[in-house]
């Protein structure tokens, strides 16, 4: 019998706190609009985190009254499902997913919480409150490639790549037809950690491909900062990607980068959410609309180099394919044909480098 | 300029060794006198962000190195007074450091993040650390097997018991090791942010403190072949790097496994040959008079 | 590290209480002085924390998911400790029992729940069982000490599950994200409601129960108790030492295989490099808590699972970095060991 009873009340508090409602935990007033963003790493990095939230701080400047939820450091795990529940909890009404492993712990809640709009960075999924936006990086890094091919003495680039996902290839791939379109003895070595996040790899292969002679070094990393500060202490030329701020740390063999450049949309989502709005979309958008932009040039960079580089940077803004065919693998197999061309759609679809790239994508 | 490829995995294996290598001979000292850490991680962590904030704060990065050493002989001392003065649980203590150390440094490098500082500079191909980690080994084993102090270390690390008996303070040897060993687990991780990567990031030494445990066992608790262990493990890393820079295509993964099957091995062959080069009071906690 | 590496042998279940008690006390006090250090104010932290996580439907779910794993882990780790035997490879098996349930997800995907969730309950069993044998039958031959044979292949697991995620079993659907393809509706464990528990929360108590039962109700318990005593003793009464040494050592990693099993259908819904934030550790830190008593056992998992969700309420509500809350894991892990260590041997 007291064993019965024990029981009972161990049983108990599990009663009470199923039946009290989840809005017991005290959330903000509501008639203004809470975000929650949710980040990788730490938003300090110079990288992709940086970027994000760069982004979410010109939104809350555009939109007086909006308040910021930021969380750094949340792992790809059941974890990141927990702290976006909270800040749901918290009264956020939208939230950013900015890690590409985030996307199924954030579409458990979209199916969970229809009143929530979730905005994830670089996946596929969609749904009703369920949105996917990027940059389209892929055309961008075809100017990066001009400026690349123009600086290279050695006629070898390097590129260090952190989880070699179709998309990451797919940069590589533009990279490597723009360095050509400008110098076509150029080869593109790439080295990938298997980590978006793994310093001291990254230096190790920022140093193995500088061995192997390249002398221009660019990344998809997260965090720039290893690769361009062990590439300026060993003498080479670097290119950067993620945040526009990369370049302070490399006074010397900066040529240029690409950033992201969220505010824009991230401001028009959230006033999409305001006003009950909000349309889910496959949002990909480059040069053209504004969704990146080209870091300033470096030091070393001649007057005529700059001026390439700009051209074929407007020439991706307006519209300009570097996936046109004939487009041969690295193995000589024609992958895209004359006539054809691949869209923003089939970014993802990459797994063969261009002719040029040293390396195998599978 | 494409340097030679023994040339150019040598150095690779060198740099990324050092700092295994650093770690290593820490862990070995205290294994050595009959204490496991299983906080190396957490260790190097404090080690990493603490170097990094020293130098960023007095824009010296051999002062950085040097609060990393401190950090790291504090950080142990927690560790220390716990297994040794209160006889508590090595493993659980240990695994308690990794945790403390994962938190500390968090919290000790956050303003420091996208920090940038003076890094280690080159003298000559390598950083002054580098040069000085195999000399090192030799300076450890002379102290080992050629001192007093060694010789009572290794008596406390077979069996403290019989250390006590032989009028030697079992306890304070132990201290003297483990302060040994958080100096050196802090300057490994400074080897990894002020040397390697030149920055410091949350979780940034992703594993490597509980390879240096398992390299230990690889070297048979012998300094100097901790040096050809790191090269080897540091080797095994930089190779899957380097190859695939050349367009070779190895799988990182059955690579990087290499060393751990390696060390099984050697393992159960040292067995099969009847012998165990683990100290026999390894992770036995003493209590004075029994 | 031979016999006496029974350092590791458990205290009485009987101080499991007193030292959760001491483990709360010493939570609250040291999260209280973290905050005032960051000048946050505390008595906030507090409320929200309670409501959070006790008064909270979703907050209080969540202490069952996370504890999930942590029962298994733990039990995995505290059985061989009865024969004074250190399993700390709870993580590799646990990465290896995930591994082979999704062999079972992947390869019989057509299947209905109710004969697909069996079987990978059995391979998952199966496969972290076959990572800790190996140790046993080491140990059992005298060859190599389990300590560290189990630490070692905690390094490899994890290194063949990303082997096959980024190889053979690559998903095509994810623009070739390193993970296995999501699992099939019939190889996912059934939660309950809309929260995240799972039948893996089943898997642990039952596990729990039969092992709290075994230890101290059948002979097997008396045998393990006697070999973990004196082996050499036993061995000249007729207790076959061996064939308990390898046989607990691969039920201990079966139970752990089964929390990465569970991981995998329950939670992420397919095979992921990071499958485990260190459950096998943490399970390790909770059966040494506990003592090894069933009993303790249940209670620090729960701590351990109120203790990081602390870590999440700090992190939204007051803008704390979560890696604080490691801090204040081992700072009341520190205490407790003091503590403990003090009390005398065993």
């Amino acid at each position: 019998m007291t064993r019965l009873r024990m029981l009972l009340a161990a049983l108990l508090p599990l009663v009470l706190a199923l039946l009290a409602l989840p809005a017991a935990w005290p959330a903000a007033a509501a008639d203004n609009l809470i975000v929650g963003a949710i980040y990788v790493g730490s938003v300090n990095d110079y990288g992709y985190n940086r970027s994000m939230h760069d982004g979410l701080m010109a939104m809350k400047a555009a939109i007086p009254g909006v308040t910021v939820l930021e969380a750094e450091n949340v792992p790809e795990s059941a974890e990141a499902e927990r702290v976006m529940e909270g800040m749901i909890q918290q009264g956020a009404k939208l939230i950013f997913a900015t890690s590409f492993g985030h996307q199924q712990f954030a579409f458990n809640l979209a199916q969970k919480h229809p009143d929530v709009d979730f905005e994830h960075a670089g996946g596929w999924m969609q749904a009703a409150n369920f949105g996917n936006f990027f940059g389209a990086t892929q055309a961008a890094w075809y100017p990066m490639g001009v400026a690349a091919g123009k600086m290279t003495k050695t006629n070898t680039l390097g590129f260090v790549a952190g989880v070699p996902i179709g998309y990451v290839i797919g940069n590589i791939n533009a990279f490597a037809l723009g360095a050509r379109s400008v110098n076509p003895k150029v080869e593109v070595r790439v080295v990938a950690t298997g980590s978006w996040s793994d310093k001291a790899k990254e230096a190790a292969a920022t140093g193995a491909l500088i061995d192997q002679g390249a002398d221009v070094i660019a990344m998809h990393v997260d965090s720039p900062a290893t690769v361009i500060q062990v590439a300026e202490s060993r003498g080479v030329y670097s290119i950067g990607f993620q945040s526009l701020e990369a370049r302070a740390l490399a006074p010397k063999g900066w040529i240029t980068g690409l950033g992201f450049t969220w505010g824009p949309f991230m401001t028009a989502t959230a006033k999409s959410v305001i006003d009950g709005a909000f349309k889910p979309a496959m949002v990909r958008e480059g040069l053209g609309e504004g969704m990146i932009a080209i870091a300033p040039f470096g030091p070393a960079v001649p007057e005529e180099t700059q001026a390439l580089v700009t051209a074929a940077a407007d020439k991706v803004g307006k519209g300009f394919n570097p996936f046109t065919g004939p487009i041969t693998d690295n193995t000589g197999v024609v992958r895209i044909k004359d006539g054809e061309a691949w869209g923003g759609d089939k970014m993802g679809n990459f797994d063969w480098y261009v002719e040029g790239v040293i390396g195998k994508a599978k | 300029m494409s340097a030679a490829f023994p040339i150019a995995l040598a150095s690779a294996a060198i740099l990324s060794g050092t700092s295994l290598l650093y770690a290593t001979l820490g862990e070995l000292i205290g294994e050595r006198a009959g204490i496991v850490n299983l906080g190396l991680e957490g260790l190097m962590l404090i080690g990493a962000s603490t170097g990094f904030a020293g130098a960023a704060v007095t824009a010296n990065p051999y002062l950085g190195v040097a609060a990393a050493a401190l950090a790291g002989v504090a950080a142990n001392g927690l560790f220390s007074y716990v297994v040794i003065t209160r006889h508590a649980n090595q493993l659980a203590a240990g695994l308690s450091l990794t945790f403390f150390g994962l938190g500390a440094s968090a919290l000790i490098g956050r303003p420091f993040v996208g920090a940038i500082v003076p890094g280690l500079p080159h003298l000559g191909a390598f950083d002054l650390l580098v040069w000085l980690a195999a000399p090192l080994a030799i300076v450890l084993s002379g102290l080992l097997y050629r001192t007093r102090w060694g010789l009572t270390l290794r008596a406390v690390g077979e069996s403290p018991a019989a250390a006590f008996a032989a009028g030697r303070r079992p306890d304070r040897v132990q201290y003297e090791a483990l302060a040994v060993a958080g100096a050196l687990g802090g300057i490994s991780g400074a080897h990894l942010s002020l040397a390697v990567a030149l920055t410091w990031d949350e979780g940034m030494t992703a594993g490597r403190g509980f390879i240096a445990i398992a390299l230990v066992i690889f070297a048979g608790w012998n300094p100097l072949w901790a040096v050809i262990g790191a090269l080897v493990f540091g080797g095994a890393e930089s190779l899957q790097l380097q190859f695939q820079a050349r367009g070779v295509d190895v799988s990182p993964f059955l690579m990087n496994m290499v060393p751990y099957l390696l060390t099984l091995l050697v393992l159960t062959f040292s067995g099969l040959r009847g012998r165990s080069a683990a100290p026999a009071g390894l992770g036995r906690s003493f209590f004075g008079v029994e | 590290m031979p016999r006496e590496a029974a350092l590791a042998r458990f205290g009485p279940a009987a101080s499991a209480a007193r030292r959760a008690l001491i483990v709360a006390v010493a939570a609250s006090a040291i999260f209280a002085l973290l905050l005032l250090i960051d000048g946050k104010d505390p008595v906030r932290a507090y409320r929200d924390t309670i409501v959070y996580v006790f008064a909270n439907a979703y907050g209080f779910s969540e202490l069952f998911v996370r504890m999930s794993p942590l029962l298994l882990t733990s039990v995995a780790v505290a059985l061989p400790s009865r024969l004074g035997l250190i399993n700390v490879g709870g993580e590799g098996q646990l990465y290896m029992g995930g591994l082979f349930a999704t062999a079972g997800a992947l390869g019989f995907a057509h299947w209905p729940a109710l004969a697909l969730i069996p079987l990978m309950t059995a391979l998952g069993f199966l496969g972290g069982a076959l990572w800790a044998l190996l140790p046993g039958l080491l140990r059992a031959a005298k060859l190599v000490n389990e300590t560290i044979s189990t630490l070692l292949l905690n390094y490899i697991a994890p290194l063949i599950v990303s082997y096959v995620i980024f190889g053979p079993w690559r998903s095509s659907e994810s623009a070739s994200y390193p993970e296995s393809p999501a699992f099939a509706a019939g190889a996912r464990l059934p939660t309950l409601g809309s929260t995240r528990v799972h039948l893996g929360l089943v898997y642990g108590l039952v596990c729990l129960c039969i092992y709290g039962f075994a230890i101290g109700r059948t002979r097997w318990g008396l045998e393990m108790r006697a070999i973990g005593g004196n082996a050499e003793a036993s061995l000249r009464l007729g207790v076959p030492v061996s064939a308990y040494i390898i046989g607990s050592m691969a039920v201990a990693g079966g139970v752990a295989g089964l929390a990465g099993m569970a991981e995998a259908s329950a939670i992420q819904g397919r095979l992921v490099a990071q499958l485990s934030p260190g459950y096998g550790f943490m399970g390790f830190l909770v059966a040494w808590l506990a003592g090894g008593s069933a009993v303790g056992i249940l209670t620090m998992a729960a701590l351990f699972a109120v203790l990081s969700s602390v870590g999440d309420v700090l992190q939204i509500t007051q803008g704390v970095p979560f890696s604080v809350i490691n801090l204040l894991m081992a700072a009341i892990l520190f205490i407790v060991l003091g503590e403990r260590g003090a009390g005398g041997r065993r």
